[in-house]
């Protein structure tokens, strides 16, 4: 096992990578200014520089954990959702070469020459695929301090939410034990308060991007969304998602009917993280419009809490209980939320067509997939499956198959007014 | 995606096969399938038969392969008794016997199955998982058809997501394995599933698990690992005394056997192996390259690298695979004599002593590898990995260097359910074997040169 290998590629592909694409995306949306603050969340949560003094406390890999629990316990978590190519590359001596690249890139943030995030962090590893399994463990044997979660696969089973309260409890032990401080219920409020503004406020910007169509990409809505997980501060993040809804709203900038009649698509499956956006660019690149997304993350946003029936009287069972019902993340056998979610999106309507992503390796999506084509297929919305990895050189290919599915899509729209004629 | 016919039991199939052509389409690839799979069945099961020095009390074990691949018959069982599918070496087959069930094992290694599976599940599943459902697709397999339920280890994203195709198809009980097995606490959460499985076992036979059913199953299979050390303790010896394929054949059988019937049987072949200890009837020769198989599990059908390895002039001593050894590895310790007591026996023992890379922590494992080394005196390593099985491949690396250390070379041969691959194997595993050879020779001590 080689951790600190030599032969580790130069930290430049690493940096020009989210740099490319945070320009990419001022670019296209420079008229709002209120972006700008996001857009430097994230520089500044990627900068080399940065990531080299950083100490974190608390460490998280995806996005399957309360992270209420940690704010709870006087820490910050620290995000590792891979998406980077640049760590792909360096942790591709440790990992065998089917390893899909969401796991490689996280095991690249913080197995590498450059800088060492996990150097006094406790690592936070919810086991919701083999990869992560045997991550945790190539972490431990490089000396990490690291907690694994182990997330019950079936939520029908009697006994998955006693599993999952067992398994919680031990996490805030180990919190406890590694930040010094107790997850009382006063700190639990708090933190819940904290989280829930966060996730209103961002049921608020899809809602009102929803209304302000075509204003903003839908590659810079995910990045803003992304960003959540990338700040250091999140009441400063807040008050700057507030201020750019409000922004959204008064902007009277007249959208032009070529943007607005642009076959609306879902993109769901594997999540896309910053700054591999090559999918996001490709299909505004087309001519097409992410209509929504769907993914482990961005469903997280609808788990709220303080309405759950014990928020008041017991907040840890309130935030774990919400936690675990919106989770959908590939940990589970069925996973009936993103089938859940998949309908409400069809119910909302709007959606033309389902661009499916599948990153090599997330072999759990391709397995749902069959599930969603036959759900679409009431509806006759077309669905493409996308596989691809955080290489670019497949990007033309992609692009040629992208464009004779939008022509499929335009072609499909066409027949629809023709029959409504 | 449509392939699930008609079910239809595997003596109308022969019955309707010898009187009149299938009619139908479907009948006819269905028909096309079973001869494929048996005729590739009957093949290795012939390989394995003419590969030289099969005690005859072998015979049996080849018996059960035959009665279940090529002639597609179920289980031999008592009339009435209920078939309880299981998949990997984490169900405790004693629950299933003190519910008067009979266990079968279905992880499966059919070539032709997995051509079916292929459309069924996706591209990178791994192959076992592609077999599974092409015979559960095909519904030609009296093994699969007639389980009254189905229990499944989620030890894996293949056997995860698997669990949720089965349950669309047939009765199927999910096993949720702890990920970690050092704690207590993950103990006792293995003990609370062992307690949950208990009411669904027992429906599906009527039966209640009582305490005298639950001691006397664990005696049966106490018998039966008993058999299996005494056993291990023959494979020990230089040079060897059975070949390591017909080891492997009978670690198959296991799954298809009534324990009873498997422990008696084995109980035989050790008292022939005595004997051959005795009369120094050996099935390799003192220099022959002594291997160990480890990584993915090797099922019949597809007994390719076990037979590579013993064709190309190695003796393959030892198996560290789940469906080898490692099913039937210490015996349930029972400490405490109440029926409480008798379901924590078995959960630590179906998961303490287990090297299943579904665990966070398996360094276990290599501890394991290394004594197995030592014990059968092994020159080299084989790792398969099943393309598409990940958790292996992941520990693979570590090992590579652990194995370093000691100086054992090792191989990783990485492969699928087909015969293309087979040549380039050979290629492989010969080369591999030569090279031990070579090194053999040249840490033997020379001969002093006799001068003139």
């Amino acid at each position: 096992m080689t951790v600190n290998h030599q032969k580790n590629k130069p930290a430049s592909s690493y940096e020009s990578e989210y740099m490319d694409t945070l320009r990419t995306l001022f670019n296209e949306n420079s008229q709002i200014e209120a972006i700008r603050y996001f857009l430097n969340t994230t520089y500044l949560y990627f900068k080399q520089e940065k990531m080299v003094r950083r100490k974190p406390e608390v460490i998280v890999m995806g996005t399957s954990i309360p992270e209420e629990l940690i704010y709870a316990a006087g820490a910050k978590p620290f995000w590792i959702l891979g998406g980077s190519l640049g760590t792909v590359a360096w942790s591709d001596d440790l990992v065998p070469r089917d390893t899909d690249p969401v796991s490689r890139s996280m095991l690249g943030f913080l197995l590498n020459d450059h800088f060492d995030l996990g150097a006094e962090a406790l690592i936070i590893v919810p086991i919701t695929c083999d990869s992560s399994r045997k991550m945790a463990y190539l972490l431990s044997a490089a000396g990490k301090k690291v907690v694994t979660v182990d997330i019950p696969p079936e939520k029908s089973d009697p006994l998955a939410g006693l599993k999952w309260r067992g398994q919680m409890e031990l996490l805030a032990e180990k919190l406890t034990d590694h930040t010094g401080r107790r997850l009382s219920k006063k700190n639990l409020v708090q933190a819940t308060q904290l989280v829930e503004t966060a996730r209103k406020l961002m049921r608020d910007f899809i809602q009102v991007c929803r209304q302000k169509e075509g204003l903003i990409s839908g590659a810079l809505r995910m990045a803003v969304l992304n960003s959540y997980y990338y700040t250091a501060d999140l009441k400063g993040w807040c008050g700057h998602l507030r201020k750019l809804n409000l922004e959204l709203l008064a902007n009277r900038q007249v959208i032009s009917a070529a943007e607005q009649s642009k076959p609306k698509i879902l993109l769901m499956g594997s999540p896309v993280v910053l700054p591999n956006y090559k999918i996001p660019f490709l299909i505004g690149d087309i001519g097409l419009q992410i209509g929504a997304t769907l993914d482990s993350s961005i469903q997280k946003i609808y788990a709220s809490s303080t309405q759950h029936k014990a928020s008041k009287r017991d907040p840890f069972t309130a935030i774990i209980e919400s936690h675990y019902r919106y989770d959908c993340s590939a940990a589970y056998a069925q996973n009936e939320m993103f089938y859940q979610s998949a309908c409400w999106h069809l119910e909302q309507g709007g959606i033309e067509g389902v661009v499916f992503h599948v990153l090599k390796g997330q072999i759990e999506y391709d397995f749902e997939l069959e599930r969603f084509e036959q759900l679409f297929g009431q509806e006759a919305i077309p669905v493409f499956r996308l596989e691809t990895d955080y290489q670019y050189q497949d990007v033309e290919q992609l692009r040629i198959r992208m464009e004779a599915f939008m022509e499929m899509l335009a072609h499909h729209r066409y027949r629809e007014e023709k029959r409504a004629v | 995606m449509s392939l699930i016919y008609n079910k239809k039991t595997n003596q109308e199939n022969n019955h309707e096969s010898n009187t009149k052509p299938p009619t139908t389409m479907e009948e006819r690839q269905r028909q096309r399938f079973v001869d494929k799979a048996t005729k590739v069945s009957a093949k290795y099961l012939r390989r394995l038969e003419e590969l030289n020095g099969a005690p005859e009390t072998m015979q049996p074990f080849f018996k059960v392969l035959k009665d279940i691949y090529v002639d597609m018959k179920n289980v031999e069982k008592p009339a009435d008794t209920k078939i309880v599918g299981t998949y990997c070496v984490m169900v405790p087959d004693e629950l299933i016997y003190a519910v008067g069930a009979q266990p079968v094992k279905l992880c499966s290694g059919s070539y032709t199955a997995f051509a079916i599976g292929d459309d069924l599940v996706p591209r990178d599943a791994c192959p076992l998982i592609k077999a599974v459902m092409g015979f559960q697709a095909m519904e030609v397999m009296p093994i699969y058809d007639d389980c009254a339920l189905m229990v499944v280890p989620i030890t894996c994203d293949c056997k995860k997501k698997m669990v949720g195709m089965l349950k669309e198809r047939v009765p199927t009980y999910s096993l949720h394995v702890p990920t970690a097995k050092s704690d207590d606490t993950d103990m006792e959460q293995y003990v609370q599933e062992l307690y949950q499985l208990i009411p669904e076992l027992e429906k599906v036979t009527g039966q209640t698990i009582s305490y005298q059913s639950l001691a006397k199953s664990i005696d049966q299979m106490g018998f039966a690992q008993y058999q299996m050390s005494k056993f291990n303790t023959y494979k020990k010896h230089v040079p060897a005394l059975i070949k390591g394929t017909h080891a492997m054949a009978l670690m198959n059988a296991f799954s298809y056997m009534p324990v009873e019937q498997w422990s008696q049987q084995l109980h035989l072949l050790n008292q022939e192996l005595a004997r051959r200890k005795k009369d120094k009837h050996y099935v390799s020769k003192d220099k022959q390259p002594r291997i160990m198989v480890t990584g993915s599990p090797i099922i019949f059908p597809n007994i390719k690298i076990p037979l590579l390895i013993e064709e190309t002039g190695g003796i393959l001593v030892g198996d560290e695979t789940c469906m080898g050894e490692r099913s039937l590895y210490d015996p349930t310790v029972v400490v405490d004599q109440s029926f409480d007591g008798l379901m924590r026996s078995l959960a630590n023992r179906y998961t303490r002593p287990c090297t299943c890379p579904t665990f966070v922590d398996n360094s276990q494992r290599i501890y394991r590898i290394k004594q197995m080394i030592a014990d059968h005196q092994v020159q080299g390593v084989v790792y398969h990995v099943l393309r598409g099985c990940l958790v292996y491949d992941f520990e693979y690396q570590t090992l590579e260097d652990e194995l370093g250390k000691l100086g054992v070379p090792v191989i990783r041969v990485e492969s699928d359910y087909n015969e293309e691959d087979i040549e380039q194997l050979r290629i492989r595993i010969e080369a591999f074997i030569e090279l031990i050879k070579l090194k053999d020779l040249a840490l033997r001590p020379k001969k002093p040169e006799i001068a003139g």
